[in-house]
């Protein structure tokens, strides 16, 4: 796809040169760790018996990085969109479209380039969580297909989120409908999942919804295998289905992006 | 050789605004040819289509005898644009925006490299190559954007109001620059403005655009020519004192009347006013004033368009250079 890496090596030279967003954007991790960790901690008071709960985390920061790790890149993926309208508000889009370049690659590349940045940024979430007390622990017999695994899992989360947001942006013209669309479904989707709370503390309804969730898909699958790291045939099986659903999921996301924004793009 | 040839180009924008209006055009191969027009009179959105960056709504064009709608990837191989808009990006240094634009046309690197430090060259950039953009002053911006749309060296290169919000030594500066760059390259470059100067310094042919709309083409000195001497209007006390003044110049033909002015197209106002005041001072008429507009664009738009041409207009526009000179002043 033509265009692709000069307008995504753009992204990241903008991203690493504007020393706000850069550290922000690296802080937002620590943060995030630390807060929910203990803010939404529900084994306080239940001794023992928490780590029931847990499904056999020892803490519940090990219980929840998975939760944390796939939000972080649903919140920062939700923006990748915005640069499109800004590209579009001061006339570089023009440029671009007068350009033999793939329409799509304009797109692609912001969504390849939040999708960096949000690797990173989860990179920073793990070592976050190792560092703080009481913080990650993980199984003694979690192996490299585990950290593969959850690389490709991030990647796909970060890719379907990022790409539903630009998608949004490619004819819209203003940064508040952006913010407007962000605020409203930001929140719901990070409660109505499995990210921060197993399934049997759910309301049954929320329960019910969570399992059609992308972001419960991929907190599950980081989660089995932080949890479990050698996984036995059931947790396998769990894995596997999340992944499946989400894998399918992204793709077609992935081939809308595409068809939509070689022919829908618009100054 | 035509290089470009529209045929019926017209594009509607929401709510019925007919933004072009069948629009033909002949744009031979190798000039500097003038889209001249009050600003919102189609001029953006002609090179919008003509560069592919949006789709007409009906008709089409054929640029270098591509068709801008079905070959539209092979018309933006061999244009360059220079929208009007600041579009360089500010994150980035002079030379990694130049590099990016070339990628875009897949020009080899070494290729890239040497054509930018030429066009640097040109434009009197190379110090500032390596400064991030963000830091420009307004002109050095504007030189920027016209040598990233030429790093590819397209054979025909679109200049969209290249010098509005510029002050008046920078402007013709730009012009040198755009002289130059036509004369040493021997490509075709398509410029609009709604400055009269700047069409009229640089154009060899030009087509003045009304409401989307041709109202007439030509060099700068036929169009100035077919205007045929200057124009005369005199403004009265009275409708009554200029319908009297009309029976009394009753060899005069005036080619506009309205409720208090009449205008005249004369051969030469230095022999024909005097032969207008004694006539009129003998009945007691005292006209208000007489204004002498001798030829230049501004009285053929005049003359055709039956109107100054603004200086202002257009909503979309003027938004467009505020949000450019808040820029600039940064």
């Amino acid at each position: 796809m033509s265009g692709l890496l000069p307008l995504t090596s753009r992204e990241i030279k903008k991203w690493y040169r504007n020393p706000t967003f850069f550290i922000v954007g690296l802080l937002q991790p620590f943060f995030w760790i630390a807060l929910f960790g203990s803010a939404f901690d529900i084994t306080r008071g239940f001794g023992a018996a928490g780590r029931l709960i847990l499904q056999g985390a020892p803490n519940y920061i090990t219980f929840i990085i998975g939760g944390v790790a796939t939000t972080t890149a649903l919140f920062t993926g939700m923006f990748s969109g915005m640069n499109i309208i800004w590209d579009r508000r001061l006339g570089t889009l023009g440029r671009f479209l007068s350009s033999p370049i793939h329409r799509s690659s304009i797109v692609f590349s912001k969504i390849i380039s939040a999708t960096i940045r949000i690797l990173v940024q989860i990179l920073i979430l793990f070592i976050a969580a190792l560092l703080i007390p009481n913080g990650l622990e993980i199984a003694s017999s979690f192996s490299a297909f585990d950290v593969i695994l959850i690389i490709v899992t991030v990647t796909l989360v970060s890719t379907l989120f990022s790409s539903i947001f630009s998608v949004i942006a490619i004819r819209v013209t203003r940064q508040e409908t952006i913010m407007g669309i962000v605020n409203l479904v930001n929140l719901p989707l990070m409660f109505a999942s499995f990210a921060l709370f197993p399934k049997q503390l759910m309301a049954p309804w929320l329960a019910d919804i969570a399992q059609y969730n992308p972001v419960s898909w991929s907190a599950t699958i980081m989660r089995t295998v932080i949890i479990n790291g050698s996984l036995n045939a059931s947790q396998l099986s769990t894995v596997l289905n999340n992944f499946i659903a989400l894998f399918i999921v992204t793709v077609v996301v992935i081939v809308i992006t595409y068809v939509l924004s070689e022919s829908e793009i618009r100054q | 050789m035509n290089i470009i040839e529209t045929e019926n180009l017209t594009k509607i924008y929401k709510g019925n605004i007919r933004a072009v209006d069948n629009l033909n055009l002949q744009i031979e191969e190798g000039s500097i040819y003038g889209l001249l027009g009050p600003n919102g009179a189609g001029k953006s959105t002609t090179i919008k289509m003509l560069t592919t960056v949006i789709k007409p709504t009906s008709g089409t064009a054929r640029v270098a005898g591509l068709d801008i709608i079905k070959q539209s990837m092979e018309v933006r191989r061999i244009i360059g644009l220079v929208p009007q808009d600041l579009t360089t990006d500010e994150d980035l240094k002079g030379i990694e925006n130049l590099m990016m634009v070339a990628k875009f046309y897949d020009v080899p690197t070494a290729k890239a490299r040497e054509n930018i430090d030429r066009l640097l060259k040109l434009v009197d950039l190379q110090d500032a190559a390596k400064r991030l953009v963000g830091q420009y002053s307004g002109g050095m911006r504007k030189r920027l954007e016209l040598i990233a749309g030429l790093v590819h060296e397209p054979k025909i290169l679109f200049l969209d109001e290249p010098t509005l919000g510029l002050d008046v030594q920078t402007r013709s500066l730009m012009w040198d620059y755009i002289k130059n760059i036509q004369e040493t390259k021997n490509i075709t470059i398509i410029l609009t403005s709604h400055y009269l100067e700047e069409v009229d310094a640089l154009s060899d042919k030009l087509s003045i655009i009304n409401r989307g709309k041709l109202i007439v083409s030509g060099t700068p000195a036929e169009l100035k020519n077919n205007v045929g001497g200057d124009i005369l209007t005199m403004s009265f006390r009275s409708a009554e004192d200029m319908n009297k003044s009309l029976e009394i110049l009753s060899n005069f033909q005036p080619t506009k009347v309205t409720e208090k002015t009449a205008r005249f197209k004369v051969k030469s106002s230095e022999v024909v006013l005097p032969e207008i005041i004694e006539p009129l001072k003998r009945n007691g008429i005292e006209p208000l004033r007489y204004q002498v507009d001798k030829p230049s664009l501004d009285t053929v738009f005049m003359d055709y368009v039956g109107r100054a041409l603004p200086e202002e207009e257009g909503e979309g526009d003027s938004r467009k250079m505020m949000m450019n000179l808040r820029r600039l002043r940064r």
